[in-house]
């Protein structure tokens, strides 16, 4: 794994540079921001005192905020990208800025301040003489933990379709590459140990007039590193111990990062299947080093901005309409590879024309974009795309042909046991059989209750598992029966069989392109495009590519490629 | 009594100053001169008054009635940056600005004045090193490497620096040990004498009070009870809680 993780770094160098530039850039930026505000703030509510109590209960309160839920308040206002990314960092970096500042200055002693004043400095003297060098230890260390918080951070922006290294750590989790996942997670890690100890110098530095009275009162723990006493030299130990503790911060900040990429992948991926759109905003990953540069090309003959939810097949997807369209046309593809939310974010950003089109399942289309209660078929797929197109300006054109539906999947053994092939044969024999599924299936409406209801079904044990461990679970023995999307990559591999919904209990989510109609009136020659995709790919097509993505650890775009040369279209 | 508390003129003078903290009153119809070049001592209990009284001086408290005049100019009109800068202020413990060395620390007001007169700031800076007795090798010194006795030398430096020509003292040499705090005196008293400046030093140390100033106050609750020469305070205590502190201090030669 580790060797894997090096030798994708070596290989994917000029990729993983320009991430770790760009997460520079955000989480920098942001750092520079909310110290400005933040040692503003700090200042000013540490001189009028009244307003520090409510200043700092609403920056400790937008703290607390979590990060998906903050960037999903902030979406509609400032969009998906680099901005909203800048913009929820910094207001995160700011209450540790806040409350060091006014912390720093409060706690100076009174004594001090009354001296200065007694001896006719002026309030601005005052503050830039006395209060604030006194306070810089505490103001340094306050910038030391917002900086490492920051770019740890970052790497949850790229869920929002920002840039950064964040990008390779959630592309890797949702295309189950777990090198890039490592990769991504190492350089946050050695990007911010580097920071903080370039920070620590600094702070270091500014604790050196402090240093023989800390001395003095012989060696305590600091919290934050530094002050050593001037000639004293810090024994080796106690440097290894200090760095290690340091070390532990970042590898848990950067575990926690990982775990919410995994987190959220999970949740949209289940998600955008989803009849009801209560799913939380948040996931995502852009693509290459534009992604979350959401500005309009202005090329000649025109770019056309391609979205994709963050799911292995729509990244497939997103490669093949690039590859096609401009192999074909003038027209240049700038993808924003695996927008975190899915259709939540990307729709608001279709209507105003950050985007121009992307790749959505006529079911969530359904339910989640027309917001519809009932179940959708797709016999009335002409009027899902007339209202698209009489209320949305949009339109659904060049149907893929595969359907990324629920489906029960059972191991082959237990298939040709009890010769099994559709969802009534099962039901027959669900009593003496386990079902494995994402706990949250089980209480579904449209999950397991609906499944019983529709079937008669009724297993014998049911099991919640983590939608990665499921199809383990089954090639393992442990589960009989496993709750799968359709279109899974594992579906591709022998010893499993998915079974037949006979009396389509499950809605269709059959993939298609969703386009804004303008686009397709100022570049006509799109619509030939898109409609060579028409009924191109198959259930077993796209979870045979998705397998090449996921378990055989191929490039999205190499599959994309592959598949239309294949088909004659390149 | 030294011949500079008979001259004349008068360097601050308090005119019926009360003022109050709430219910209580820190002072009460204050009325007193302190003439140019005398050396002031204020003693009394804790919260008698003494440190709001200096306070007065440099306007870090504005009386509630009354006026106070420094150098014939009432400190209510006076601006009180300009009044501050020209009047050297000490005060318990010394405390110096830790985050300075010693030469930035007693630099500090003529670096508020004079900002691009360097040379004359470091100038200012050995001159009043050498006057206070600090060697020159601990300019490069922070507070937290000084020794208490060199806190406060730094710390009258630090009061001198702008050559003001009157300097307020409150209670400088209470954080250090008797031998310090004698050598303290010494070097306060020689300033005054080689200076011509006008001190009021605040204490609660009636040996201090005694022997460094050339006028006591003393005062009660707010009230300014006796304001007289020393030996006068010791022949005739206007209070019990003079004669107190005097009848100690009677003990204390009688038993020598």
């Amino acid at each position: 794994m580790i060797s894997d993780m090096f030798s994708l770094l070596a290989v994917r160098s000029s990729w993983f540079g320009e991430l770790l530039a760009q997460h520079i850039a955000i989480s920098f930026l942001s750092i520079a921001l909310a110290g400005i505000i933040g040692l503003s703030l700090g200042i000013a509510i540490a001189a009028w005192r009244r307003g520090a109590r409510p200043v700092l209960a609403l920056v400790n309160f937008v703290y607390t905020i979590p990060s998906i839920a903050l960037f999903g308040f902030l979406i509609p206002v400032t969009g998906v990208g680099n901005v909203t990314a800048v913009v929820a960092l910094t207001v995160y970096a700011l209450l540790p800025m806040v409350r060091n500042t006014y912390t720093g200055i409060v706690n100076i002693d009174p004594r001090v301040i009354e001296a200065a004043r007694g001896m006719g400095a002026t309030e601005r003297q005052l503050l830039y003489r006395v209060e604030l060098p006194l306070a810089a230890p505490v103001i340094m260390s306050g910038i030391r933990n917002m900086a490492t918080m920051t770019i740890a951070l970052a790497g949850i922006a790229s869920f929002i379709g920002a840039g950064g290294l964040g990008v390779a750590i959630y592309r890797g989790i949702t295309t189950n590459n777990l090198a890039m996942t490592l990769a991504g997670s190492v350089l946050i890690a050695v990007l911010a140990i580097v920071v903080d100890a370039l920070l620590g110098l600094v702070e270091k530095r500014l604790r050196r007039p402090f240093a023989a009275a800390e001395k003095a009162r012989g060696p305590r723990r600091q919290r934050t590193g530094g002050a050593q006493g001037r000639g004293t030299h810090e024994t080796p130990s106690r440097r290894v111990r200090s760095w290690s503790r340091r070390g532990v911060v970042v590898v848990g900040a950067i575990a926690v990062v990982v775990a919410f990429a995994a987190g959220a992948a999970a949740l949209v991926r289940g998600g955008s299947l989803r009849p009801e759109g209560e799913r939380l905003p948040g996931g995502n990953a852009g693509d290459g080093p534009n992604s979350g540069a959401l500005s309009k090309g202005d090329g000649s003959a025109g770019t056309i901005q391609v979205a994709t939810k963050p799911m292995t097949e729509q990244y497939i997807l997103g490669e093949m309409l690039k590859t096609l369209v401009e192999h074909d046309t003038d027209l240049a593809v700038e993808l924003t590879q695996g927008v975190g939310g899915g259709v939540a974010n990307i729709q608001p950003a279709l209507m105003k024309g950050d985007f121009d089109l992307y790749p959505e399942y006529t079911g969530t289309g359904w339910n989640e974009v027309l917001k519809h209660d009932d179940t959708y078929d797709e016999s009335r797929f002409d009027e899902l795309r007339s209202q698209y197109e009489d209320d949305l300006e949009l339109t659904w054109l060049g149907m893929y042909g595969f359907n990324n539906t629920y489906g029960l999947a059972v191991s082959s053994d237990v298939a040709e046991r009890f010769d099994l092939s559709t969802y009534s044969d099962l039901a027959q024999v669900a009593d003496q059989l386990r079902l494995g599924a994402e706990p949250d299936f089980f209480d579904r409406q449209d999950g397991y209750p609906g499944l019983s209801q529709a079937y008669g079904m009724s297993f014998g044990t049911t099991m919640d598992m983590d939608i990665g461990l499921k199809y383990q679970a089954l090639f393992g023995g442990q589960v009989d029966a496993i709750v799968v999307f359709t279109t899974d990559g594992q579906l591709a591999e022998d010893g499993i069989v998915v079974l037949k919904d006979d009396r389509g209990f499950y809605p269709s989510y059959l993939c298609g392109n969703v386009v804004r109609l303008d686009t397709l009136e100022a570049h006509p020659e799109l619509r030939t495009e898109l409609e060579k995709l028409e009924g191109l790919i198959s259930d077993d097509d796209m979870a045979r590519m998705n397998h090449a993505v996921e378990s055989e650890g191929r490039e999205p775009k190499d599959v994309a490629d592959e598949f239309l040369a294949e088909r004659g279209l390149l | 009594m030294s011949a500079t508390a008979i001259r004349s003129e008068t360097a601050i003078r308090f005119d019926q100053v009360s003022k109050g903290f709430g219910e209580t009153m820190a002072l009460d119809d204050v009325s007193l001169d302190v003439p140019r070049g005398a050396f002031v001592t204020v003693i009394g209990s804790s919260g008698c008054g003494k440190t709001t009284l200096l306070k007065t001086v440099n306007a870090l408290v504005v009386p509630d009635e009354g006026h106070v005049l420094v150098n014939g100019r009432d400190t209510a009109e006076a601006d009180p940056i300009e009044l501050r800068r020209s009047i050297g202020y000490a005060i318990q413990g010394s405390v110096l600005f830790p985050h300075l060395t010693v030469e930035r620390n007693i630099a500090f007001v003529p670096s508020l004045l004079n900002k691009k007169d360097t040379r004359r700031t470091a100038d200012a800076v050995d001159k009043w090193m050498e006057i206070v007795g600090l060697p020159a090798s601990l300019k490069d010194r922070y507070p937290s490497e000084l020794s208490g006795g060199q806190e406060q030398r730094v710390g009258i430096a630090r009061a001198l620096a702008a050559s003001p020509d009157i300097l307020l003292m409150d209670e400088p040499f209470s954080a250090v040990d008797e031998i310090t705090r004698a050598t303290l005196q010494d070097e306060i008293r020689a300033v005054h004498e080689r200076t011509g400046i006008t001190v009021l030093f605040v204490t609660h140390d009636i040996d201090e009070a005694l022997d460094l100033g050339d006028a006591v106050l003393v005062m009660e609750s707010g009230h300014a009870v006796q304001y007289a020469p020393p030996h006068e305070v010791l022949a005739h205590p206007a209070t019990p809680f003079v004669e107190h502190l005097v009848t100690r201090k009677q003990r204390v030669y009688a038993r020598a």
